[in-house]
C-alpha cells in the first residue's frame, strides 16, 4: 500500500511567512528581475547574513529559512509554493543541495529553481530543464507506482555556502488534508505556513510532538503559522520512527457541504470504507475456490485457516499502484483471477473468501513501523500497510489464536495479515503487535491499539547435549524449537535458499558466531514449510578447541551458544529517544556438559538474575555428577523502553554481556 | 532475473520489425531450427510434471529453455528473447515479475508476449499490460527506463513464458554479449547473432568467451550467423571473497571493430603499444620544461631515491581533479579550466587527472636523469586481463617503471594518497604493457608484501577489578591501510573521520566497548603512517570464574571471528592485496591479582598465511602480542578447506583465556 503523504523528507513541505500581498508581489517582481541576472531571489539573500542558531560540531546543515504557501483553490486543487534556504555546515550537509520532489499523475511539479550563494564569487542558478526525473521505486515494494521525483542538483553545494530552492506543485488531492513538517535532522532558525482558503471554508490543525501554536489572520481567509529555533532530530539506534517524534501539524480543510478532509478517524474510515464499496463481492470462481480449500473441514476455525492459508500462499505478493490504487485496492475478482495483488488487495481478498462461509471481517490500515501511529495522532494517512481483522463467531476458542482483542462494538476480533506468509493464522508479527491501525468498518472506522502477544508465543527453546573431551573438544546434539517470529524470520531467511545444501548456512553461521572452530556432521531443518508447525534445527557438531587449557586446568564456557546483548548503547552521547524493542519474547537455552573423565569441578559462575520489568534475565550453572547443567532465560516483557530508563537497559544488556562469557573451570582429579 | 517488456500497442516500426524479423527467420534461421521465430512452445508434459531438477536440488526455478536471436541488421537490428521458466517453489514464483531495463534512444523493448501453462496444463494469457518506469530521465532527452510486467495465476509447478523483442537503434552497430550465467540455473539455451553487414562500412566481427559449458561454442555457419547452445548452466550465486562477477560468469562477449581481426595477439599488442608510445611521447615530450621544473625541485646533491621521493611528493601535491567532487556543468564553465594537452600545461596550471599526474612524473624522473617507462596496466577491479582476447580497452591504467638503484620499481602518483613505490592495489600484481617505439614489452607489476600494509594496535590498558579494561589505544595503518582510509575521507572533517575511525576501531572489537579519538590524525599526507590515538573502554571484558578471573586474549579479533563460516564453497577467494595485523596489549591487573596462567604461545604458519599468538605474564602485568599475516590475493578453491581451517584455527588461538586469581591465593595448578 502506499502512502501518499510520504515523500522524500528533502522534499517536506514547511511554512511559509506573514507576507501581505504586495510583498508578494514584490518578492515575484525581484525574483524575476534577479533571476535573468542569474542571482539568487531576494528572500534568499536576506538569509546571508542571519545568525545561526545554535549547533553543535555534528550538525550537517541549518536549514535558516523555510516557507510553504497553501492556496486552496477548490476540492479538486490545491496550490504550494515551498521556498527552504540551508546553510551548509559539514560536508554531510552537502546532500541539502539535491532537491527532491515527489509527484504522482495528480500532482504537477509547475516551477522547480535551486540557488546557492556562494561564500565568495557569483551566485549560481539552476532550473527545471536542469532537473532529471524518475520513478520513485522501493526495492522489494511495488512492481509498478505512478510516484516519480524530480531532482535538481544546486551547483557549489559546498560547507559554507547557502543553497535554496523553491517549487510550486499543484496539486488534485483525494482527500483535503495536509501536513506541515517542521521539524527533521536539521536544526531550523525559522519556518513558516500559510493557508489561503476560498470563502466559506474552514480548517482545522492538530499539532503532533508539538504544542500548539497559533495562527494569525493575515487577510481575506488566509492565516499563517510561524516558529523559530527548532531542534534537530539526530538518528539514534532502536529509536521510534521518525514520524512518531517530529514535529508537525496536520491541516485539515472543510469545504461547505462538500469534500473534506479527516476531522478525525471516523471520517477517514468512512472515506476508506467508500474506496472500498464493491470490492469484496465474490465471484463464482471465488466461490468454487472457497467451496474446495473448504471441504472436508470441519468447524468454522478450519475453514477460516484454509481461506488464510490460501491467501496467504497462493496469492503472490505483486503491487501495482497506479493513482488511487495507491490507497484503493483492486477488487476481489481481479486479484483471485490474476493469483496477485498488494496488501490490501490481498486484505480485500481474504475479506470475500471469509465472507463466503458466514464470517465477518474488516480492513485495517497500519503503519508497518511501531511508533509511526500513536494514540495522540491526530486523523491523517500515516499509514503504508493493510491487514484483516476478522470477527471472530461465537465459539470458536482456540488457544492458539493470540491476536485477538474485544472490541466494545464487534466483539471478538482477531488480526491476521495476508501478505506474511510467513506468520500462521492466529497471530501477528512483532512490528504489528501493540501498534495503532484504522479499523475501517462499514459506517466509519476507528483507531485501535493492537494486541501484544505473550512472549513465549515468539521463542527458542534450545537444548544440548555435549559432551567434552580432555583436549577440549565439543561434541553433541542441538535441538532448536522456535516460534513466532523467532520462526518466521528463519523462513524467510531460507525461502530465497537456491541449494538445498545451503540451507544449514544459518546454523553454520550461529556455530561460527560462539564457536572457535566447528564441524557440522548432522543438520535437519523442521517444518520449514508448514507455518502452523514450529520451526526447527536439529543438527550435530564437533568443535575443536572449545575448552581451553590453562595450566593445567580446562576452561569451559557452559554459554555454548547464542547471544542475547546489544552494544549499541555503549556511548557517551545522551540518549534522546526511547528505545524500541522488536517483540515480545522468551528464549530459553539448556545445555547439558558432560565433563571428560578424569577431570572434576574446580569453580562455576555464579547465577545471574536481572528483572527490569521490561526485561528479564536469569542463569544458572549447577553440576549433576560429571554434567554441567547451564540453563538461561531471557525474556523480553516491553516493546518501548522509556529513555529515563535507557541506563538500566544497558545495565541489563551488559549484566547479559558478563554471563555469556562467563567460565567453568575443571582441574584434574588429584590436582 | 531482467526481462523486458513491450508497450501494449506495438508501433507500426515494431510491428515492421517483427515481420521483418520473422521473414529473416524464415529464410535464413528456419533450416536451422524451427522454432526460432520464438513463439509459445508446445506444452510438454513431462515439464509439468517435474517436480524438482536433479542438477539444480532445491532451485525456487529453473529456466527449462532460454533463446537470444540478435540480428544486427544494418535497417532493423533487434535481437528476440525467449524464456520458459518452471516454478519450482513459492519463492520461485517471484520469477514471474520481469523488469527490463533499456536506454531510451538507443533501444526499445516491444512486442512482449506471455503465459502460464498451470500444473494441470491449462493455460491462463498475459493480458499484456506492460508498465514503463523511468529508472533516470535527464537533460537532452536522455533516459533509462525499465518495462515491467507480471504473469498470472502463477503457482508452484506452473511454467511460465514469454518472449519479446529489443529494437535496436537503426543505422547503429551494437556490441553485444551472451551472459549464460544466470540467477536460475538453465537446462537449456540457444543463442544466434546474424552480423552485421554494408557495402558501404567495413564492421569486422570477432567474439570471445569464457567459462562455457562443455559442449558449448560459438561457431558461425556457412550463412554467417554465429550459434551456440548450451545445456546445464549453473545459477550464479555470489559469495565473499570472490574475485569479479565478470570473470566467473560464462559468457560471449561479441566486438565490432573497423580493422579486421588478427589470429596473432603478439601482432595485436604491438600495434597498440606503439600507438599508445606515439601518444604517450607526445603528451610528455616537453624536455625543457621539465628540465626547470626539476631543478626546482631536487637538489644536485641528492641521492637517486631522494630525489625521486621528491618529485614523486610535488607531483601528489598538485591539484588532482579525479579525486574531487565531481562539479556541476555551471561550475565548470565557471571555473574555465582548458584541456591539458601534455605535461607542460599540467606543470604551468597546476592541475591535471590521475592519468596525467602520472605521467608528469613519468616526465620529471626521466627530466631527473631516471631510466622510467610508461606502461599501460590492465586494472583487475572488475577482469582479470586475457591477453588473446586482443581487447585494447583491458589495459586500463597507466603506471611508470623507474629504474632505482638497480631494481625496477612501480609507481602511480596519480592515485590520490598512494605511498612512495606503491601501486592502487588494483594495479598490483597485474600484467601490462611497457611502452617504447618498437611496441612494448611485457610486464607484471609487483604485489606488495603483507608487511608492506599494515594494521598495528599497541594498548597500554587496566584492568579494573570488577572486570572493565580501560586505557590508551594507538592504532597505525600504512602502506595500502592507510591509503584506502585517507581516500575514503578525503571529503570529510574532522568530526566526520573521528567517528569514522572511533566506529572502525570499536567493530574490530568482540564486547562492547566506548571509543574516543585524542589526536588528530594527518589524513593528507601519503608518506606517513595514518595514527589514530584513543581512549578505550571495555566494560566487564574480564569474566568471573568462581574465585578466579579471565582476561580473554583476542581484543581486536572480530573481523576474524566471522570470516569462511560457510562449509562450502563454489569461488575461489581473492583478497584484493596482502596486509598484517600485529596487535601489542599490556594489561595491568588490579591491586589484589596475579597472572595464574598464560596460554601457551600458538603459531600456524602456513607459509602464505601466518598467526602468532604469544601471551607473557609479569607481576601484575601481561603482555599480548598477536600477529596475522594474509600474503596471498587469489586462492583457488580447493584450497579453501585449508583456509577456512587455517582461520579455524586463528578463532581458537583468539579465544584463548589468561587465568587470573588473587594473589594471596595458593594456586593449586
Amino acid at each position: 500500500m502506499n502512502n501518499r503523504s510520504c515523500c522524500n523528507p528533502q522534499m517536506q513541505r514547511r511554512a511559509t511567512k506573514n507576507f501581505g500581498l504586495l510583498q508578494l508581489a514584490g518578492f515575484v517582481l525581484l525574483a524575476c528581475a534577479t533571476c535573468l541576472a542569474g542571482d539568487a531571489p531576494q528572500w534568499l539573500h536576506a538569509q546571508s547574513n542571519v545568525t545561526l542558531p545554535a549547533y553543535d560540531d555534528k550538525t550537517d546543515a541549518v536549514l535558516l529559512y523555510s516557507e510553504t504557501e497553501v492556496t486552496v483553490v477548490s476540492v479538486d486543487k490545491i496550490k504550494t509554493t515551498v521556498r527552504e534556504a540551508y546553510k551548509i555546515l559539514r560536508p554531510n550537509g552537502r546532500s541539502r543541495g539535491t532537491v527532491h520532489v515527489a509527484f504522482n499523475p495528480q500532482q504537477k511539479v509547475k516551477s522547480l529553481h535551486g540557488w546557492c550563494i556562494p561564500a565568495q564569487g557569483k551566485d549560481y542558478e539552476v532550473k527545471d530543464k536542469d532537473a532529471i526525473e524518475a520513478s520513485l521505486s522501493l526495492e522489494g515494494a511495488e512492481l509498478i507506482s505512478d510516484v516519480k521525483y524530480k531532482q535538481l542538483q544546486i551547483p557549489a553545494s559546498e560547507p559554507g555556502n547557502i543553497v535554496g530552492y523553491e517549487y510550486e506543485l499543484e496539486d488534485h488531492p483525494f482527500f483535503l488534508q495536509d501536513e506541515w513538517v517542521f521539524q527533521g535532522r536539521d536544526p531550523v532558525r525559522e519556518s513558516h505556513y500559510s493557508l489561503q482558503l476560498p470563502q466559506g471554508w474552514e480548517f482545522k490543525t492538530s499539532w503532533v510532538n508539538r504544542a500548539e501554536v497559533s495562527s494569525s489572520q493575515a487577510g481575506n481567509n488566509r492565516w499563517q503559522w510561524a516558529l523559530s529555533d527548532v531542534k534537530a532530530i539526530r538518528n539514534e539506534p532502536a529509536m521510534p520512527p521518525i514520524e512518531g517524534v517530529m514535529g508537525q501539524m496536520i491541516v485539515t480543510f472543510f469545504a461547505p457541504g462538500g469534500k473534506t478532509g479527516f476531522a478525525a478517524w471516523d471520517d477517514m474510515g468512512r472515506w476508506y470504507s467508500a474506496l472500498l464499496a464493491g470490492r469484496i463481492d465474490a465471484t463464482p470462481e471465488i466461490k468454487q475456490q472457497v467451496a474446495t480449500v473448504t471441504s472436508g473441514k470441519a468447524t468454522q476455525l478450519a475453514n477460516m485457516e484454509a481461506i488464510a492459508k490460501f491467501v496467504q500462499s497462493d496469492i503472490r505478493y505483486v503491487a501495482i499502484e497506479l493513482g488511487v490504487g495507491g490507497f484503493q485496492p483492486h477488487p476481489a475478482a481481479e486479484v483471485f483471477a490474476h493469483r496477485y495483488g498488494d496488501c490490501k488487495d490481498k486484505a480485500t481478498l481474504t475479506r470475500s473468501m471469509l465472507r463466503e462461509i458466514g464470517v465477518e471481517s474488516f480492513h485495517v490500515v497500519i503503519n508497518t513501523e511501531r511508533g509511526a501511529v500513536t494514540m495522540e495522532t491526530p486523523a491523517h494517512h500515516g499509514f503504508n500497510h493493510a491487514i484483516v481483522a476478522v470477527k471472530l463467531p461465537e465459539g470458536i476458542k482456540d488457544s492458539s489464536l493470540v491476536a485477538t482483542m474485544q472490541d466494545p462494538k464487534l466483539g471478538r476480533l482477531m488480526f491476521f495479515d495476508p501478505t506474511d506468509e510467513m506468520t500462521p493464522f492466529g497471530q501477528i508479527r512483532g512490528a504489528l503487535q501493540a501498534n495503532y491501525g484504522l479499523l475501517v468498518t462499514p459506517d466509519g472506522g476507528e483507531l485501535i491499539r493492537l494486541p501484544q502477544q505473550p512472549s513465549e508465543m515468539n521463542s527458542i527453546e534450545r537444548t544440548a547435549k555435549l559432551t567434552l573431551d580432555g583436549q577440549g573438544t565439543l561434541m553433541g546434539e542441538v535441538k532448536e524449537v522456535r516460534l513466532g517470529e523467532r520462526a518466521s524470520s528463519e523462513r524467510w531467511a531460507l525461502r530465497t535458499v537456491n541449494k538445498d545444501q545451503d540451507r544449514i548456512k544459518p546454523i553454520e553461521a550461529l556455530l561460527a558466531s560462539a564457536l572457535p572452530s566447528y564441524r557440522i556432521t548432522k543438520a535437519q531443518v523442521i517444518n520449514l514449510s508448514r507455518t502452523d508447525q514450529p520451526f526447527g534445527f536439529d543438527y550435530s557438531f564437533q568443535s575443536t578447541g572449545y575448552a581451553k587449557n590453562a595450566g593445567g586446568l580446562l576452561l569451559v564456557r557452559p554459554r555454548v551458544l547464542g547471544n542475547k546483548g546489544y552494544g549499541f548503547l555503549e556511548t557517551k552521547e545522551p540518549r534522546n529517544f526511547p528505545i524500541e524493542l522488536e517483540a515480545p519474547a522468551r528464549d530459553i537455552d539448556s545445555f547439558e556438559i558432560t565433563i571428560p573423565a578424569g577431570y572434576v569441578v574446580d569453580d562455576i559462575p555464579p547465577p545471574v538474575d536481572a528483572d527490569y520489568g521490561f526485561a528479564s534475565y536469569h542463569s544458572k550453572t549447577e553440576i549433576k555428577g560429571n554434567v554441567i547443567d547451564y540453563t538461561r532465560t531471557f525474556e523480553v516483557k516491553e516493546l518501548s523502553v522509556p529513555v529515563s530508563r535507557a541506563d538500566d537497559l544497558k545495565k541489563f544488556y551488559r549484566i547479559i554481556a558478563g554471563d555469556e562469557r562467563n567460565t567453568v573451570v575443571l582441574k584434574a582429579v588429584g590436582q | 532475473m531482467s526481462s523486458g517488456r513491450g508497450s501494449s500497442h506495438l508501433s507500426v516500426r515494431a510491428l515492421l520489425v517483427l515481420v521483418i524479423a520473422l521473414l529473416l527467420l524464415c529464410s535464413v534461421v528456419l533450416p536451422v531450427r524451427a522454432s526460432a521465430g520464438i513463439g509459445f512452445q508446445p506444452v510438454n508434459p513431462d515439464e509439468l510434471k517435474m517436480k524438482s531438477e536433479p542438477e539444480a536440488p532445491g532451485a525456487p526455478a529453473i529456466i527449462l529453455f532460454r533463446e537470444v536471436d540478435r540480428n544486427d541488421d544494418r535497417y532493423m537490428p533487434h535481437e528476440d528473447n525467449y524464456l520458459r521458466i518452471k516454478i519450482l517453489t513459492e519463492e520461485g514464483r517471484n520469477f514471474a515479475n520481469v523488469e527490463l531495463g533499456f536506454e531510451k534512444g538507443l533501444e526499445n523493448i516491444v512486442n512482449v508476449h506471455g503465459r502460464t501453462i498451470r500444473a494441470d496444463g491449462s493455460i491462463v494469457e498475459f493480458d499484456g499490460r506492460v508498465f514503463e518506469k523511468s529508472v533516470v530521465k535527464g537533460r537532452r532527452g536522455t533516459a533509462f527506463l525499465v518495462k515491467a510486467f507480471t504473469l498470472p495465476s502463477v503457482e508452484v509447478g506452473s511454467i511460465i513464458e514469454y518472449f519479446y523483442t529489443v529494437d535496436l537503434k537503426e543505422h547503429y552497430v551494437f556490441n553485444s554479449r551472451w551472459i549464460l550465467s544466470q540467477d536460475l540455473f538453465t537446462k537449456d539455451a540457444r543463442f544466434t547473432l546474424k552480423p552485421y553487414s554494408s557495402p558501404y562500412n567495413e564492421f569486422h566481427l570477432r567474439w570471445t568467451w569464457q567459462l562455457l559449458p562443455q559442449s558449448a561454442q560459438p561457431k558461425q555457419g556457412p550463412n554467417g550467423v554465429v550459434e551456440m547452445t548450451a545445456h546445464n548452466i549453473a545459477a550464479f550465486q555470489t559469495e565473499d571473497f570472490m574475485p569479479p562477477e565478470n570473470e566467473l560468469k560464462a559468457r560471449v562477449d561479441f566486438i565490432y571493430e573497423e580493422e579486421q581481426p588478427g589470429s596473432d595477439p603478439d601482432k595485436f599488442w604491438k600495434t597498440i603499444g606503439k600507438k599508445r608510445n606515439s601518444a604517450l611521447e607526445s603528451f610528455v615530450g616537453k624536455r625543457k620544461t621539465m628540465d626547470e621544473a626539476v631543478a626546482q625541485i631536487v637538489l644536485a646533491t641528492d641521492t637517486p631515491e631522494q630525489k625521486l621521493r621528491k618529485i614523486y611528493s610535488r607531483v601528489q601535491q598538485i591539484r588532482n581533479t579525479s579525486y574531487e567532487i565531481r562539479k556541476t556543468e555551471q561550475e565548470e564553465k565557471r571555473d574555465k579550466e582548458k584541456a591539458i594537452a601534455n605535461v607542460e600545461d599540467i606543470w604551468k596550471r597546476g592541475y591535471g587527472d590521475g592519468m596525467q599526474l602520472t605521467w608528469l612524473f613519468l616526465a620529471l624522473a626521466r627530466a631527473a636523469g631516471f631510466e622510467a617507462h610508461g606502461c599501460w596496466v590492465s586494472d583487475r577491479r572488475q577482469y582479470f586481463f586475457h591477453r588473446n582476447l586482443m581487447e585494447s580497452g583491458q589495459l586500463d591504467a597507466n603506471v611508470v617503471q623507474v629504474k632505482l638503484d638497480g631494481k625496477d620499481v612501480y609507481f602511480d602518483p596519480g592515485g590520490a594518497f598512494t605511498p612512495f613505490g606503491m601501486l592502487t592495489w588494483s594495479e598490483t600484481g597485474v600484467v601490462g604493457l611497457r611502452l617504447d617505439a618498437d611496441g612494448g614489452t611485457w610486464i607484471q607489476t609487483t604485489i606488495p608484501q603483507a608487511s608492506e600494509s599494515q594494521i598495528r594496535r599497541d594498548a597500554k590498558l587496566k584492568l579494573s577489578d570488577t572486570g572493565d579494561l580501560e586505557g590508551r589505544l594507538t592504532v597505525t595503518y600504512t602502506g595500502l591501510e592507510a591509503m584506502y582510509r585517507r581516500l575514503e575521507q578525503r571529503h570529510e572533517d574532522d568530526t566526520a573521520r573521528k567517528k569514522y575511525l572511533e566506529d572502525s576501531i570499536k567493530e574490530q572489537i568482540p564486547a562492547a566497548a566506548e571509543l574516543e579519538l585524542t589526536n588528530k590524525p594527518d589524513w593528507t599526507s601519503t608518506g606517513t603512517p595514518l595514527v589514530a590515538v584513543l581512549d578505550l573502554k571495555i566494560p566487564g571484558w574480564a569474566s568471573g570464574a568462581g574465585k578466579r578471573a579471565l582476561l580473554p586474549v583476542g581484543f581486536f579479533t572480530a573481523h576474524e571471528k566471522n570470516i569462511f563460516e560457510h562449509t562450502n564453497r563454489v569461488y575461489p577467494i581473492y583478497f584484493e592485496y596482502p596486509y598484517q595485523k600485529i596487535d601489542d596489549v599490556t594489561v595491568d591487573l588490579p591491586p589484589g591479582w596475579k597472572v595464574g596462567s598464560v596460554p601457551p604461545q600458538k603459531t600456524q604458519d602456513s607459509n602464505v598465511v601466518l598467526y602468532d599468538m604469544k601471551v607473557e605474564g609479569g607481576k601484575g602485568t601481561v603482555n599480548v602480542v598477536r600477529k596475522l599475516n594474509v600474503d596471498i590475493v587469489l586462492v583457488d578453491v580447493k584450497y579453501y578447506a585449508a583456509l577456512r581451517n587455517f582461520f579455524q584455527i586463528v578463532r581458537t588461538g583468539d579465544e584463548q583465556q589468561i587465568l587470573l586469581q588473587p594473589s594471596d591465593a595458593t594456586a593449586s595448578n
